[in-house]
């Protein structure tokens, strides 16, 4: 049965990615350090108040997310590319929505666990107070990494093939998740105060239509994107 | 205060022309160079013996 | 390869000229308003620039679905070159707007909806026209300026609601936009003019790029050994 294929050649994939993660070592090690030196270094900047620190725990959290998650999209595409094994992945039979879904799931764990051991020494270091009603907190954090993986990996199979890489990634991705930054940190900051407004709800609501509606756009517009 | 305004509704026209005349004038000379370089080329590949 | 049609000189002219004419004539009827004296009449410049900004992306968004579904060259650029005219009133706007703010908020830059979501925007095009410039395969850097024009045209409404949301539940509103309708007829009338200049912008835009686009096909025919 076609599904069945097509859901083998993802796991495929990711099997493939991950087995060379976990040879490469120094990969997500090295970008689950950088993600905690920019929490520090915003943590150095904006404090040393405690008042402070508390109100731009949020907003420090995301951006050393951001600011690392772009290393990561790059490199989920350089394996390929070092080793010129980006045409024969290409031959194989089978639809291309089957690389793009390898390359997200892949992403998606890297990026998991990249934000459990940044948020966990974001809590620590800018003193958060964990609420009530930390799962929903959680529900923002899984739909708001969905939005960066899903647009990160997108733009990433095209600017880690292009001549500036470096700088056309966040140049591209940045403007783009803009939705994601707004609705993420205003939600959380709204359930670690309490809520009083109820506003997280509409934020969760707007984070999962956008992930929704890029997931689509992305998996139809990677087919024109992959070509060699 | 009308009066200090006018400083600002000055500045906006000004940068409004300041922008759509260079703007302009980049379109022109780029058009001039671009259709230069084509004529060129076309006749290399007309003239030329290949 | 035939020769991209000139772009009209007299366009050019009559659409400067319509601005010309619409500007003096939206300065010498409009009404002095309250304390604020003749600022309004920055918004016969900041409001059409900022239209034209939105058209231009739609047309960058029109252009790129075209080119994926038939993939014809023409299609990328007339996408290009109404995403680089896009972005000249984007910028414009954004001044226009910081111009307008500073004696009516006493500073030169608030985040409020409006100028931070054409600010994104202003950035969604110049990521577009730097991927343009880092991608050297002309087929490749067409499809994928096409996928990432359309994917970012799809994102403008979401961002200038988020950011919309953002502040309004914050702070309160900043001081509304609303135009007396006396300025209307002005406004119009500058609106149609500045719309005959964009016009006449990407025409002249995109004749330019298709005869840099032939340049290009000689070039590559010359170097493969073409006839």
């Amino acid at each position: 049965m076609a599904w069945r294929d097509d859901w083998r050649r993802v796991r495929a994939i990711v099997r493939k990615d991950v087995t060379t993660e976990l040879r490469a070592k120094a990969g997500f090690n090295s970008v689950a350090s950088l993600g905690v030196t920019i929490l520090i270094l915003l943590g150095l900047a904006l404090g040393p108040d405690a008042e402070a620190l508390r109100n731009a725990a949020v907003g420090a959290v995301w951006l050393a997310m951001l600011f690392s998650g772009v290393l990561a999209f790059n490199r989920s595409f350089q394996v390929e590319l070092e080793g010129g094994a980006l045409e024969p992945l290409l031959l194989y039979p089978g639809p291309r929505w089957t690389i793009f879904a390898g390359k997200l799931v892949g992403n998606m764990m890297f990026l998991t666990m990249m934000v459990a051991i940044v948020a966990a020494v974001g809590v620590v270091l800018f003193g958060v107070q964990i609420p009530y009603d930390w799962p929903k907190l959680l529900g923002v954090f899984a739909l708001g990494i969905i939005g960066m993986v899903v647009l990160g990996t997108f733009y990433a199979s095209m600017a880690s093939r292009s001549r500036a890489r470096e700088v056309l990634l966040p140049l591209l991705l940045f403007p783009m998740l803009v939705p994601v930054l707004l609705a993420a940190t205003t939600a959380s900051r709204a359930i670690l105060g309490a809520d009083l407004m109820h506003e997280a709800g509409a934020w969760i609501k707007l984070l999962a239509a956008y992930d929704l509606v890029f997931l689509i756009a992305t998996f139809i517009a990677f087919e024109h994107v992959i070509e060699a | 205060m009308p009066a200090s305004n006018l400083s600002f509704i000055v500045a906006a026209y000004a940068v409004t022309w300041v922008v759509l005349l260079g703007y302009l004038f980049r379109l022109v000379r780029k058009g001039a160079r671009a259709r230069a370089e084509y004529e060129h080329a076309v006749q290399e590949r007309a003239g030329g013996t290949r | 390869m035939p020769a991209p049609p000139r772009t009209s000189m007299w366009l050019g002219i009559g659409s400067f000229g319509a601005v010309i004419a619409a500007q003096t004539y939206a300065i010498l009827t409009s009404p002095a308003e309250g304390d604020m004296g003749h600022l309004q009449k920055i918004m016969y410049v900041h409001v059409p620039a900022a239209w034209m900004t939105f058209l231009s992306f739609f047309v960058v968004l029109v252009f790129s679905v075209l080119y994926l579904w038939r993939r014809r060259e023409n299609d990328d650029l007339l996408a290009a070159s109404a995403a680089e005219v896009g972005a000249t009133f984007n910028g414009l706007t954004l001044l226009l707007g910081m111009i307008w703010g500073r004696p009516a908020w006493g500073v030169w830059w608030v985040w409020d909806a409006r100028l931070t979501s054409t600010l994104v925007l202003f950035l969604i095009f110049v990521g577009y026209l730097s991927l343009r410039a880092f991608v050297d395969d002309a087929q490749q850097r067409a499809r994928w300026s096409a996928a990432v024009g359309a994917i970012g045209a799809l994102n403008v409404p979401i961002v200038y609601m988020s950011v919309k949301w953002w502040r309004t539940l914050h702070q309160p509103p900043s001081s509304p936009e609303t135009l007396d309708p006396a300025y209307t007829m002005g406004l119009r009338l500058n609106a149609i003019a500045l719309l005959l200049v964009l016009i006449y912008f990407i025409r002249k835009r995109y004749e330019i790029a298709r005869l840099e686009r032939a340049v290009e096909h000689a070039a590559e025919a010359a170097a493969m050994g073409g006839r």
